[in-house]
């Protein structure tokens, strides 16, 4: 599990190994083995559990794209990811704001911008778009590091590349006017999105390892 | 020479792969039963690391190769695996890649040898 792997397939992991040490200790058991001994062969027949979780690992990796493909999926995708969601956010939420408000007559629009009251929701609209499609992406990839079973440096990763990304590429309206571009001036609400979250499910993993290790100490 | 290099390492990666699922296609099994057949079915020449069978079995099931289920016999519970229809599949495919292989490398032994 420091490792980063999954819990699920690690539990079952153990649970599987336990059987199968016990089939080989009643195998060197049946032979004439002492128990202490028939115990000692089973082990080292197993062989290092670390090796096993490295195995169990690779396995899972192998068996998703987005694990064999890592760096691709880790470092480049969140830079493609962070503008597709936040666009179709942006598409969603402007439709249902001129849907309920304004129709889609382009004579209403400027109407709409001209309003200070409805200017006020189109601002709303934009950062509530900057501010969900970066926590969205972020989720995203913290989902698929923990699906693909890679460490948890990869995730830590994604995490940073969306946040860079929030920190400095904005999108601003003025009257009449909608700009999307690099800014140096940093939006640092919108660039802690990413690291709260990779913060929160850091400290969730950690308590669950805790709780996960304390019940198989019992 | 250049098609070789890509098949062959493949191929013999596909290896344990053939062997887990043409034991599977039989019957349904666990992993120590697995370990123990591979390695007296082939007369102890061929044999997996005892523990390492989990992760391959869950890679396979994973891929939809196998799926698995906890069953109670005599007492003990266990995790059974058995082949799906894509591992039927994949089956067939690599025992038509194994039959290639071997035959030619049948063919050019019986070569060296005359």
């Amino acid at each position: 599990m420091e490792l980063g792997c999954p819990i699920a397939p690690t539990q079952r992991l153990i649970q599987e190994v336990a059987d199968h040490r016990e089939d080989l200790k009643q195998a060197a058991l049946a032979e004439g083995l002492s128990g202490a001994d028939a115990e000692a062969r089973a082990n080292a027949q197993l062989g290092d559990p670390l090796a096993l979780a490295e195995e169990l690992m690779a396995a899972l990796r192998r068996s998703s794209w987005w694990g064999r493909h890592f760096v691709v999926t880790f470092c480049l995708l969140p830079l493609l990811a962070v503008p597709v969601l936040w666009f179709v956010l942006l598409l969603f939420q402007l439709s249902l704001v001129f849907t309920l408000g304004f129709g889609w007559d382009p004579k209403n629009l400027h109407a709409a911008a001209a309003d200070p009251v409805a200017f006020r929701h189109l601002v709303i609209v934009i950062q509530c778009a900057d501010s969900i499609s970066i926590a969205l992406a972020t989720l995203l990839f913290c989902w698929l590091a923990r699906r693909a079973a890679v460490n948890f440096k990869w995730m830590v990763t994604a995490c940073t590349i969306c946040s860079l990304y929030a920190l400095f590429v904005q999108a601003s309206i003025k009257p009449h006017t909608f700009e999307v571009g690099l800014s140096w001036t940093p939006q640092w609400i919108e660039a802690a999105i990413p690291l709260l979250i990779a913060g929160a499910i850091y400290l969730s993993r950690r308590r669950t390892m805790q709780r996960f290790l304390e019940k198989i100490a019992v | 020479m250049a098609a070789m290099k890509k098949t062959n390492p493949s191929f013999l990666n596909g290896v344990p792969e053939l062997l887990v699922l043409r034991l599977l296609a039989a019957r349904e099994m666990y992993g120590y039963q697995i370990v123990e057949e591979i390695r007296t079915r082939t007369g102890e020449a061929l044999a997996f690391g005892e523990g390492c069978i989990y992760p391959y079995l869950h890679y396979l099931e994973a891929e939809k190769q196998v799926s698995s289920r906890r069953r109670e016999v005599e007492g003990r519970n266990r995790n059974y695996y058995k082949l799906t229809a894509r591992g039927r599949k994949r089956l067939e495919a690599l025992t038509t890649e194994w039959n290639r292989v071997t035959t030619g490398v049948a063919l050019l032994m019986g070569v060296q040898h005359a």
